[in-house]
């Protein structure tokens, strides 16, 4: 995996960072283009770098292959050897140059328009069951990191290291498996979020869809719905019935309505899975009605 | 490692951060000020975001300035990731479009190597 690279990346400024490292807008000198460089340092001893590590990269490399056109290009990987107990990775990521939220925030006043809603779900999905299919849960689906290229293209990125579960699944015991946040329903969930979300229109840039807006939407789950396990008791929100969902999203159609409505299910084992979301006829509309324009 | 306001200033302009901009140019960020790379905001801004770009350039951002490794403009990189409403504000903003990077490139030679074809009709009526 230590692999030299000719290529120079030159940061050109900071653009995230966290507990496991720093994200840098960089710029291939030679090709003139932005790229994303994610460094994280690892702990290293005389074996070298840590398998969990090495397993890591080797997951995103195998994802590589496939050239999913909805997820963001790994471009390369680079280690450096800062010292005998630490080493550097570095993962070189194509830099796309506008997210979700901005072309949200640039859609016109009247809102975008159903087709293009239609398309950008039906991509975001796209990804997301890539992802789904080899084992990787994204956990943070938001628009700052679904991506939008100039020629409308989405590219979900930061599904990085450090997220992949399927490498220490093992030994997670089942009531940690069975939980929500380490299952595949956490991105439909917040998929579901971000369909509303399109549909919204004069949207201020403080409004969040959180969980008690969401709560307007589908109402508040009975006693029985609510898990028994959570710190968060069901008696800390206001009892309301399920808003008609016309209401928050006036804007969409029947076969919108029952879809978002699968994806925003409580119980997570009931909620819709991504492939199911993809086959539904929401989608299959749009095909019926382009062929009939043909 | 000692954060300046311009390291803020750019990687609010980076990450799309409209307010954050126009918030940090309030309490006195310099808009043509470097970051501790050497690039100032509208260097690096997310080229899709226009209302960051609108924000630097109404606070006086140079749009004709030049990176420091490839002596690529805003307009540059703007038509290359193919924005064509920011490249539009910029030379609305006085942007030179006959400016050459260090491969002799103009804008105009980006857009058409990079399938930009949008980009390159607008730039043929500049």
């Amino acid at each position: 995996m230590a692999q030299t690279s000719s290529i120079h990346y030159e940061p050109v400024a900071e653009i995230g960072g966290g507990a496991y490292g720093t994200v840098y807008k960089a710029r291939n000198t030679e090709s003139g283009q932005f790229v994303a460089l994610k460094s994280v340092r690892v702990q290293t001893d005389q074996n070298g770098l840590p398998i969990s590590t090495v397993r890591e990269v080797a997951l995103l490399r195998r994802l590589e292959q496939f050239d999913h056109p909805n997820v963001v290009r790994l471009m390369d990987v680079c280690a450096t050897q800062r010292s005998d107990q630490e080493t550097k990775v570095t993962l070189v990521f194509e830099h796309v140059d506008q997210d979700l939220k901005t072309y949200l925030e640039k859609a016109p006043p009247a809102g975008l328009s159903q087709e293009c809603i239609k398309d950008m779900m039906k991509q975001l999905l796209c990804g997301l069951v890539f992802l789904h299919s080899n084992c990787v849960i994204h956990r943070d689906l938001k628009p700052e990191n679904i991506l939008v290229t100039s020629q409308g293209q989405i590219k979900l990125a930061d599904f990085g290291l450090a997220r992949i579960y399927s490498l220490t699944l093992w030994y997670r015991p089942p009531e940690v498996l069975l939980q929500s946040s380490y299952a595949s329903p956490v991105d439909v969930w917040s998929t579901g979020c971000i369909f509303a979300e399109m549909f919204r229109r004069n949207r201020c840039t403080n409004c969040v869809p959180s969980f008690p807006t969401c709560l307007s939407v589908i109402g508040l789950p009975s006693e029985e719905e609510w898990p028994s396990n959570v710190t968060l008791s069901r008696k800390t929100f206001r009892p309301v019935p399920p808003r008609p969902i016309t209401e928050v999203v006036p804007e969409i159609d029947s076969q919108g309505v029952q879809l978002l409505l699968k994806m925003l299910t409580f119980d997570p084992f009931e909620r819709i899975s991504a492939v199911n979301a993809l086959e539904h006829q929401y989608f299959k509309d749009e095909e019926t009605a382009t062929e009939t324009t043909k | 490692l000692i954060m300046t306001l311009e390291d803020d200033l750019t990687t609010a302009a980076a990450t799309g951060n409209a307010a954050a901009v126009e918030y940090l140019l309030e309490t006195g960020a310099h808009v043509n000020g470097l970051n501790r790379f050497g690039r100032t905001a509208l260097q690096v801004m997310m080229m899709g975001s226009l209302s960051v770009a609108q924000t630097l350039l109404k606070h006086g951002a140079d749009p004709n300035v030049r990176d420091r490794s490839t002596g690529a403009t805003p307009l540059h990189d703007a038509v290359r990731t193919g924005f064509v409403d920011t490249a539009r504000l910029l030379i609305e903003f006085q942007a030179d479009p006959n400016l050459r990077d260090n491969k002799n490139l103009r804008p105009i030679d980006i857009a058409k190597l990079g399938g930009h074809e949008e980009v390159f009709a607008f730039l043929e009526t500049e």
